[in-house]
């Protein structure tokens, strides 16, 4: 697990400004922690889709995805990616714990394990890559429930089908939490040529008003891969 | 076929997997399989026959995840597709046993998710009761990964309906469940609740089980199941396969048999072929019986603690006898407090925290299974559950997450009659006093005769001895000095008659005297020479824990005294207190945000000025320095943080000393914060919440997922006149407008302040709050408004 400083320092906000000695110590200290104690597990699986009435029907199962912004993600996809990461409780556990006793460490391990979680995704990908080649095919970006108009209500759904609780120990709340709280769940799309459909803007984005990205005056993985 | 009678003398057999025969039988994923129950029934019925040609003495009921929780989306009732399941069971299994498979809930539960355990229960308990009426023969709680539901499940099962109960965990190859159980906890704590076998099931393949089963068949004393998967999971081209044959599948099988498992089945993967093999396998065969002797041991959901092989520490801060700040902490529902305390005594080595909330202003029936909830969420170690009231403790015992031990039972016939069935339901470890309807004995042999009617009486319950602490109970050396000596004759007559271990609340030897701590040091020390397993003592005294140390060496427990050299080797340094940089003012170290300095810089400062004036002469310039530097950007929210904990830290020590000098606080005003319900996110609020002590205001914390009710309730109970709320989702907003809704209709007269990441002006106006609060900062300047 790779975990980047620059990005856990641009989740903190400090936008390539100067850290304190401090804060920097307490970060390193965060990283070989979170390293040491994160039972990262993850669950992909790869379905040929089928698109009909701007929407896409995974084969086999009874899934089917309605959302315009991941009809256009996938336009030029014959399969897709399911897939289903979390760093597991523990993770989660030590966040509070340290919200108890050191809100500021709990602030900026909450932080390295935001890191943490896409990097492990980006690893992921990685492997996806490898089988999409495979059969010629390139690969899109993550595209995850809460992104553009695509729900958050497909979280459940998405656990369902890859069976990520019982597999990962993934589960979401009522309210469509995920939980454990730094897990990720993503659809990739297996494409014969790389797309160049642009995203919406980013206006359309749910991250839109709490955007990290943006207030570094910076786009997200995403909107850069797709502009 | 009588289950019971035959459990444990001959090989049971399970069904494998049915989720894999759904697959293989063409039938859609991502349907929720219950509905085939309904849908294809002749599909589900196939299956079952299969398995019972293939030679199963039982078959699992395709229930799974037959919940109210999982079915919401359908239109079929639990009952209706549990009755439906059972049925086609039946129908297939012939003279063969049905059963109620009973799968996790899919929510997880608090404080890791938000489901409660009450909800849990009620979810588990419709189950069982409509699988007992359709005719189950047993119940099969399997694939749990959260000790937490399995208890809530096994509850379920006990309390409404008279089956047999099995219930399987499942483990990842680190040896420990996805929640963090360990096998041993799993026993001790699963065998605690009356189960009839439990085991493993899933997750891994056989081999990988083994060193799992291993641990658990060297401690359980019920038969023990294994149904794993026919091999390790592997992902292949996005796939996931399973690679055992049935052959290797049953060899394993067998392997484990004669280690001593005594029922068997497959998990996800397997089919009828793999039964039918093992069952071949184990041909002429019979289990092994378990001859596990019992151990004295406590558990939290990831710990156990085994009481008599050493020194075991139980910290006895949690208590409000004579201690100012913890009432007040109660009284004001200030639960970070006494987390706080808990923590300090488990980083200082307490093994078990006793927890006692007795204040006569406190609904203890209602606020100790909150405690309880709060103290095992954050930190690892069993707890002993203390106090006075029968119904208090069966609350508390009920939520708490492990093996708890109660505090406690004594030789009245009242206290036996009331504490026992507690204890042998829940599977607790209980603490027994040596005094009876007449008092405290003066004399050992007395006090062991008690202890002897306690253990005996206990057992006619069908505790076991091992579930038993002895205390033979320490008099005051002041005004009882010539009894002190009885006490420690008490505990080895104990000890050697009964062959039980023993607990002792230590200082209350050295009351009325000066100096306690060498009294109590050295009275620990005797103790412990008389056979004390586990004291009740404060660990924060460092004369305590030296005393148990060097026991551990001088008794030989420390083996080459390795944990006393890494504990003292370089304890030179240690002794002298850390010197303050003299020239540093609290002003620069609040800046530098060290909060020990803080506390101790204002604690020198209190000997020379008032505490108004630290206040507005050194926090109040530091806050405003350090807040105009984040609004410039110059520090971060990281370092913002670090210096209001400091400030927290200076502000403390003051609180301290007004408590002390009988004076009042000098509370600003009284806030509540909440993270409104189905919403989990905290740490937002929590830097709120610091912030806004920093600028004087007492805060009520809720805490996260808090029931609109009681946002209501708290707000009127504490005359509260400014709310501030949390949520972080689009999906909980809707909650924070309900609960607002809820304030108004209540007719509450408060402000009322919202934040969060998805809220803006424009809608914290719609659902009607007072004040957008866009960041933890004008959180501040609201309250400062407001309490003008
Ligand atoms: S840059 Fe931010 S707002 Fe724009 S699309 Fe990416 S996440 Fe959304």
């Amino acid at each position: 697990m790779y975990i980047d400083k620059k990005e856990v320092l641009r989740y903190l906000g400090y936008h390539s400004k100067k850290i304190d000695t401090i804060t920097n110590e307490i970060i390193d200290t965060c990283i070989e922690e979170i390293k040491e104690i994160a039972n990262f597990n993850y669950v992909y699986r790869i379905f040929p889709i089928e698109k009909k009435d701007k929407k896409i029907f995974l084969e086999g199962t009874s899934l089917i995805f309605e959302s315009k912004n991941l009809y256009a993600h996938l336009l030029n996809s014959k399969k897709c990616a399911l897939l289903a990461v979390t760093l597991g409780n523990i993770v989660d556990q030590k966040i509070r714990y340290y919200s108890k006793i050191n809100l500021s460490k709990s602030l900026i391990f909450d932080a390295v394990a935001t890191t943490a979680i896409e990097s492990i995704c980006d690893e992921i990908e990685e492997n996806i890559k490898i089988i999409a080649k495979k059969y010629g095919l390139h690969i899109t970006n993550r595209y995850s429930p809460g992104y553009g108009d695509f729900p958050l209500s497909y979280q459940p759904k998405i656990i369902h089908l890859l069976d990520a609780q019982k597999k990962i120990g993934l589960t979401a709340t009522p309210d469509f939490i995920l939980i454990p709280r730094k897990s990720v769940t993503a659809i990739i799309g297996l494409e014969d040529k790389p797309s160049i459909n642009k995203l919406s803007s980013c206006a359309k984005c749910s991250q839109n008003r709490t955007c990290i990205y943006k207030k570094d005056g910076d786009t997200c993985e995403y909107k850069k891969n797709n502009r | 076929m009588n289950i019971k009678k035959i459990i444990g003398k001959e090989f049971i057999f399970f069904d494998g997997a049915m989720g894999t025969m759904l697959q293989q039988a063409g039938l859609p994923i991502g349907e929720l399989p219950e509905s085939f129950n309904i849908s294809y029934p002749e599909v589900i019925y196939d299956i079952h026959k299969k398995y019972i040609d293939a030679g199963a003495d039982v078959i699992t009921t395709n229930t799974f995840g037959a919940n109210e929780y999982k079915l919401k989306d359908l239109p079929y009732s639990v009952e209706q597709i549990i009755s439906k399941a059972v049925s086609i069971a039946r129908d297939a299994a012939g003279n063969k046993l049905v059963a109620l498979d009973i799968g996790p809930i899919g929510q997880l539960m608090e404080p890791i998710g938000t489901l409660k355990f009450d909800e849990a229960y009620e979810i588990f308990k419709r189950q069982i009761k409509a699988g007992e009426t359709a005719g189950a023969d047993l119940i099969l709680i399997e694939t749990i990964s959260d000790l937490y539901e399995a208890k809530a499940a096994i509850l379920a099962a006990k309390e409404n309906c008279s089956l047999p109960v099995f219930c399987t965990m499942t483990f990842q190859q680190n040896g420990r469940t996805l929640t963090g159980t360990d096998p041993t906890t799993m026993v001790h704590v699963l065998e605690g609740l009356g189960i009839d076998a439990l085991g493993i099931n899933c997750s891994l393949g056989p081999k990988e089980i083994k060193p799992i089963i291993e641990k658990i068949l060297k401690i359980s004393t019920v038969p023990v199941i294994v149904q794993p998967n026919a091999g390790l999971p592997k992902l292949k081209e996005g796939k996931t396969v399973f690679d055992l044959t049935p052959e290797v599948f049953s060899e394993e099988i067998k392997n484990m048999a004669q280690m001593g498992i005594s029922i068997i089945g497959g998990c996800c993967g397997t089919n009828p072929d793999f039964i039918k093999k093992a069952k071949k396998y184990l041909e002429g065969l019979y289990p092994i019986k378990l001859n596990n002797k019992k151990l004295t041991t406590v558990c939290s959901s990831t710990k156990t603690i085994v009481i008599g092989n050493d020194i075991k520490i139980i910290g006895e801060r949690i208590n409000p006898t004579g201690k100012k700040k913890l009432k007040e902490a109660l009284r004001n529902n200030n639960l970070d407090y006494i987390l706080s305390e808990a923590i300090k005594q488990k980083e200082a080595g307490a093994d078990i925290l006793d927890v006692n909330i007795g204040l006569p202003e406190i609904n203890e029936k209602e606020m100790m299974p909150k405690i309880i909830k709060e103290i095992q969420g954050i930190v690892d170690i069993p707890l002993q559950i203390d106090s006075t009231n029968t119904d208090t403790i069966e609350a508390a015992v009920r939520v708490f997450n492990g093996k708890p031990l109660i505090n406690s039972v004594n030789g009245k016939t009242e206290s036996m009659k009331s504490i026992f069935p507690i204890v042998k339901k829940y599977g607790a470890c209980v603490i027994g006093l040596t005094l009876d309807e007449n008092g405290i004995p003066k004399k050992a042999e007395e006090r062991a005769a008690i202890a002897e009617k306690i253990i005996n009486t206990a057992s006619s319950y069908g505790i076991p001895k091992e579930n038993i602490l002895i205390d033979c109970l320490v008099l005051t050396a002041s005004a009882q000095q010539e009894e002190v000596m009885e006490t420690l004759k008490a505990i080895k007559l104990v000890k050697d008659r009964f062959d039980v271990k023993t607990t002792l609340g230590v200082s209350n030897v050295s009351f009325g005297l000066p100096q306690r701590k060498i009294i109590n040091r050295t009275f620990l020390a005797m103790a412990l020479s008389f056979g004390l397993d586990a004291p009740i003592i404060d660990p924060l005294l460092e004369s305590n824990l030296e005393t148990i140390h060097t026991f551990n060496v001088l008794a030989n427990h420390d083996k080459d005294a390795q944990n006393f050299i890494n504990i003292y080797r370089n304890d030179s340094k240690k002794e002298e207190p850390k010197k303050l940089e003299a020239k540093k003012n609290l002003k620069q170290i609040i800046i530098d945000g060290i909060k020990d300095e803080a506390a101790q810089k204002t604690k020198e400062l209190l000997n020379s000025i008032t505490p108004l004036e630290i206040v507005n002469n050194y926090l109040v310039p530091a806050l405003d320095l350090v807040g105009n530097k984040y609004e410039k950007e110059e520090i971060f929210l990281p370092q913002l943080i670090r210096s209001a904990e400091t400030v927290k830290a200076s502000f403390e020590v003051i609180k301290e000393h007004l408590l002390k000098e009988g004076k009042s606080n000098i509370s600003k005003g009284k806030i509540l914060l909440a993270t409104v319900k189905g919403d989990i996110h905290d740490i937002g609020k929590n830097i709120v919440k610091v912030l806004l002590e920093n600028y004087g205001f007492d805060v009520l914390d809720l805490g996260k997922d808090v029931p609109i009710e009681e946002v209501v309730e708290q707000t009127k109970a504490h005359d509260i006149k400014l709310v501030g709320l949390s949520a972080l989702m689009t999906t909980t907003v809707k909650n924070m407008e309900q609960t607002i809704k809820a304030i108004r209709e209540n007719h509450i007269h408060c402000y009322i302040m919202v934040g969060g990441a998805v809220l803006n002006q424009e809608y914290a106006d719609m659902i009607g709050a007072d004040f957008y609060a866009k960041d933890a900062r004008e959180s501040v300047t609201i309250a400062q408004k407001v309490f003008q």
